[in-house]
């Protein structure tokens, strides 16, 4: 074996090798594994270098990797090492104060992507579909005579058909009926379906929901075809794949194109089962020509070069080519793009195809929020860490007399600051994983601390959290790093004065505590009052239960054999369900002047209806079925119905409905005091009420005995299996539709309550921390005055003062903001709280409270110990 | 392990290099170790082995001479001490001492 011999081991793992290896042992183990490796070269030298890397790799030890710090090699590593040491030697030395620091910071991190999490499912809403740039819903703005002007997302059938045929722009259209719920048969499986839609064939050229089975692309072309979700598939069928198989709902047989998945959670449209929409329109020929009632949603798809305020322009002479002289004075046609509708549509009635409808405004402040908590937490960070430098200050002189220069200094602070941000990070993450479930629950969400898998979002969390490590470090180690080593070393208390600086941090860092925590008592307030305002009418244990053509037939002897039962209190039925906005029709007032045109909000009803929802009347009488003429002839009216059209003598007062004749119209028999039909963010509409005992009713309402709701439901169940075979009884209760209304709402309100509790927290977290470093500069003090014979509580009192004096200016700069903002707030609803200055004070007093007991723990050991002790070293 | 214990590995290898006398070096003492043990050893944990024994005082080691093959690189040689011949010795005492207290019927093993 010649040196000059092609056997060599492969040089760059040698090299590598070499570089790696502890020096003191590179020569005889190189040796030592050159010889193996010419041994085996001698058999297979491909094999020979292969297993010559193995070797070197395994290597790859602790007693062999040579050490990679000191003067052995010109690099810092041993200086990162050397701060990484001394920063956990910090930490350990003091714990308590490291881990409020820490924990502070994880808290306001975690609290944050919360909100992130939160607003990311908001806006994920009806992102899915391709086409989601130039899908459009057609609203209304209606401004009826006697009756608000209001934005409708409903529009007549004939819209969208015509529509686009006659502008260029649109080049697609679908309607969206909503058919609710529904009953679905096969054989003698018979279910209540919950969302059942009618849609024009193109639905799923518009909108991309998944197909599991079946083509989308001609899944309506016949009018008796029925998509259904896996979902309904499962029920019916207990498998996925049931092309063809027929179901019968609400009496057509449908045969099954499709099987879709779950319509997902951030889609607008809920659906249990689309059919088509002519399976409802075999009779009427016309209906793609109907204008005048509007009972659907319309969605267009717009060309990419569509001009929307081009395309307004032209709607008037659109709708007066449809409809009667005068039609553009009640409507105006607007276009509201897909990305909008989950999220401002809070202003839009009759908005009923819209899942979870969240107030877009909130995001913002939600996002505000999360600014604010994550700032609470970095400032309290910095100040920690800032109050702490006293500690570090021997540290500091030493360092410099041995060399360091304030470059490194700041490194090192900075570094430090760092490692702690990221362990903060940690420690978020983990409190994400515990809590998340739990809020879910509170917020009714699906969030998952999973979304943050993505690389992108991983990138902006660490780099906001490093963001906030050197930011929160920057004045900490600017201040650390020029301390002159000669006055440190001498003894720190020459140095110290009071910081103006950390000062004004607690002051802001209270300051939007404290705003948060009286925005959480003024929001709470709302909401009790929204919750538990007088609206008018019982709306607690009223049971609603749906009705098709049977219960109809059967609802006079169902009601009687109902109130039988001693457990229901009253039976009556209605038109509609109260918790909305009710639908307008038109309407006709006698007047002196001629016959007058209105559209107030119209709802009919049973004779007793008033009495089971315990609705008052001012003037008149109520329904009575032994008059005639009470059945399609006599009208209730609400208060805001006479004011609004001025009529002195309410009572015999000729109305009726838009196609009465005008000399056979009826009369009001009764005005109700005003009662809250719709959500109290809308101020009382104009209503009539009517019987018409033949039309057959939506709903039965059953006020049952609130002691006994088990019972009552039990029993109303019986009774109902009694008189109707073929339908069954599916119901809700009122007061959760009442929820429903105000859940945006009550979201926000459990958001900011959760984010203000932590924002105190964590300010208390910081005002303990720095309790205890600046309780501790006063020893001497304390000794001293205790010596010249302060008594305990003095000291108290004088320890203390300063600190509530930052608390109270934190709240003379919050309180004009919070009102400013709360102000606002409120303005979105018709009814609302005065903002009472007793709450400021509350919230102020409460800061306060909790301030003074934060540092209590510190102030009272100071103020208790022996005097002795601080005196004894000088 | 303690300042003057060894364990079962260092054992093998101070035994290994006993046996090989002046010619224990590094892969000597492998070739060996893998034909009477009857399994691979892996140099590098020889090594630290080695480089710990000779930590405590059981092995000495010098280099030898620099030849044309193993790349140039001299080979380390090692050599027993008095101490570790004790130490040695110690462990085998005790195993005796073991074996001997074992009961003959502790390893009387019949299958009825």
């Amino acid at each position: 074996m010649s040196q000059s011999s092609p056997i060599q081991p492969p040089k760059r793992t040698l090299n590598f090798f070499r570089w790696f290896c502890d020096p003191d042992i590179l020569e005889d183990l190189e040796g030592d594994l050159v010889e193996l490796f010419e041994e085996r070269a001698d058999n297979n030298l491909f094999k020979a270098k292969a297993l010559f890397t193995r070797d070197v790799l395994l290597m790859l030890r602790p007693g062999i990797i040579k050490n990679f710090e000191g003067h052995k090699n010109l690099n810092t590593y041993g200086m990162l090492k050397n701060y990484l040491k001394s920063a956990w030697r910090n930490f350990l030395k003091h714990k308590s104060f490291s881990t409020i620091n820490i924990l502070s910071l994880s808290i306001g991190i975690a609290a944050c992507m919360v909100i992130f999490l939160f607003i990311q499912d908001e806006l994920s809403f009806d992102t899915f579909h391709t086409k989601k740039e130039s899908i459009y819903r057609l609203n209304e703005v209606q401004s009826f005579p006697g009756t608000n002007t209001q934005n409708v997302a409903l529009s007549m059938p004939g819209m969208g058909p015509t529509m686009t045929k006659e502008f260029p722009e649109i080049q697609n259209f679908t309607r969206f009926w909503n058919w609710k719920k529904q009953l679905v048969e096969k054989e003698n499986k018979k279910i209540m379906v919950e969302n059942i839609a009618g849609v024009d064939s193109t639905f799923f050229d518009i909108f991309d929901f998944k197909f599991l089975h079946g083509n989308s692309e001609n899944a309506l072309n016949n009018p008796n075809n029925a998509i259904i979700s896996e979902e309904v598939a499962i029920k019916f069928f207990d498998r996925v794949d049931v092309l063809d198989e027929t179901l019968v709902i609400n009496g057509d047989h449908c045969i099954i194109k499709g099987v879709i998945e779950n319509v997902p959670e951030n889609s607008h449209l809920q659906f249990d089962i689309i059919l088509s929409i002519r399976v409802a329109t075999k009779n009427r020929p016309n209906f793609d020509a109907q204008f005048g009632s509007n009972s659907l949603n319309t969605y267009f798809v717009l060309n990419k070069s569509a001009d929307l305020e081009n395309m307004s322009s032209r709607y008037p002479q659109y709708l007066l080519k449809h409809m009667d002289e005068g039609i553009n004075d009640l409507y105006k046609l607007y276009l509201q793009p897909l990305s909008e509708i989950h999220l401002s549509s809070t202003d839009i009635e009759h908005d009923y195809n819209n899942y979870r409808k969240f107030n877009g405004t909130y995001i913002d402040v939600f996002i505000m929020v999360a600014i604010f908590i994550l700032l609470i937490a970095s400032l309290n960070f910095m100040n920690l860490t800032t109050a702490r430098a006293s500690n570090r200050a021997k540290e500091v002189g030493v360092r410099k007399t041995i060399g360091a220069v304030k470059g490194q200094l700041f490194n090192q602070f900075i570094v430090e600051s760092i490692l702690m941000s990221m362990i903060a990070l940690l420690v978020a993450v983990a409190i994400e994983v515990l809590s998340l479930p739990l809020l879910n629950h509170v917020i009714g969400r699906q969030l998952s601390i999973l979304t943050f898998l993505d690389p992108q979002l991983i990138g902006i969390t660490i780099g906001v959290t490093l963001i906030i490590g050197i930011m929160a470090g920057l004045y900490p180690s600017l201040y650390l790093s020029a301390f002159k080593p000669i006055i440190v070393l001498k003894g720190f208390k020459s140095y110290e004065k009071k910081s103006f600086f950390r000062s004004s941090l607690v002051v802001t860092q209270f300051s939007l505590a404290l705003g948060m925590i009286i925005c959480t008592l003024v929001v709470i307030q709302q909401l009790h009052y929204v919750k538990n305002k007088d609206v008018g009418f019982n709306k607690d244990h009223i049971l609603l239960v749906d009705m098709n053509e049977e219960v109809n037939k059967n609802y006079d002897a169902l009601k009687q054999a109902l109130l039988k039962k001693s457990n229901v209190l009253g039976v009556t039925a209605s038109s509609q369900r109260l918790g909305n906005n009710l639908h307008q029709w038109g309407f006709k007032l006698k007047r002196d002047s001629g016959v007058v045109s209105i559209t107030p909000s119209n709802v009919y009803v049973d004779y007793d209806y008033l009495d089971v929802y315990g609705i008052e009347l001012i003037e008149g009488r109520t329904f009575n079925n032994e008059f005639a003429t009470d059945d399609g002839l006599a009208f209730i009216v609400n208060e805001a119905f006479v004011k609004e059209f001025g009529i002195e003598n309410p009572i015999g007062q000729k109305v009726g409905h838009g196609w009465y004749h005008n000399d056979s119209l009826g009369s009001i028999i009764g005005v109700t005091k005003d009662f809250n039909f719709n959500s109290l963010h809308f101020a009382v509409n104009t209503l009539a009420m009517e019987v018409h005992s033949s039309w057959g009713y939506h709903e039965i309402s059953i006020k049952i005995n609130g002691e006994n709701v088990s019972q009552a439901l039990e029993d109303i169940e019986n009774v109902y299996n009694q008189f109707v075979t073929d339908y069954p009884l599916s119901y809700e209760f009122l007061d959760s539709q009442f929820e429903e209304i105000y859940q945006s709402d009550q979201q926000m309100s459990s958001v900011i309550t959760i984010i203000a509790a932590l924002s105190i927290l964590i300010g208390s977290m910081g005002l303990f921390g720095l309790a205890s470093i600046s309780v501790k500069r006063r020893i001497k003090e304390v000794g001293i005055r205790k010596v010249m014979g302060a008594s305990k509580s003095e000291i108290l009192l004088i320890l203390s003062k300063s600190f509530a004096l930052m608390i109270l200016l934190s709240f003379i700069i919050a309180t004009p903001f919070t009102y400013f903002f709360l102000s606002r707030w409120l303005d979105n609803f018709a009814y609302r709280i005065q903002i009472n200055p007793l709450i400021f004070i509350a919230g102020g007093v409460f800061a306060l409270v909790i301030a003074l007991l934060t540092i209590s723990f510190h102030v009272l050991k100071v103020a208790s110990a022996n005097p002795v002790k601080s005196l004894k070293y000088e | 392990m303690g300042k003057d214990t060894i364990g079962e590995f260092e054992e093998v290898v101070m035994l290994t290099v006993a046996v090989l006398y002046k010619d224990a070096y590094g892969i000597s003492i492998k070739d060996e170790m893998e034909k009477r043990l009857k399994r691979t050893v892996n140099l590098g944990a020889m090594r630290i082995a080695l480089k710990r024994l000779e930590n405590k005082g059981f092995l000495t080691s010098e280099f030898g001479e620099v030849t044309a093959v193993r790349g140039g690189k001299r080979k380390r040689y090692y050599e027993v001490t008095p101490q570790g011949k004790k130490i040695l010795e110690q462990i085998m005492q005790t195993r005796n001492e073991l074996w001997k207290a074992i009961p003959s019927i502790a390893f009387d093993f019949k299958f009825s």
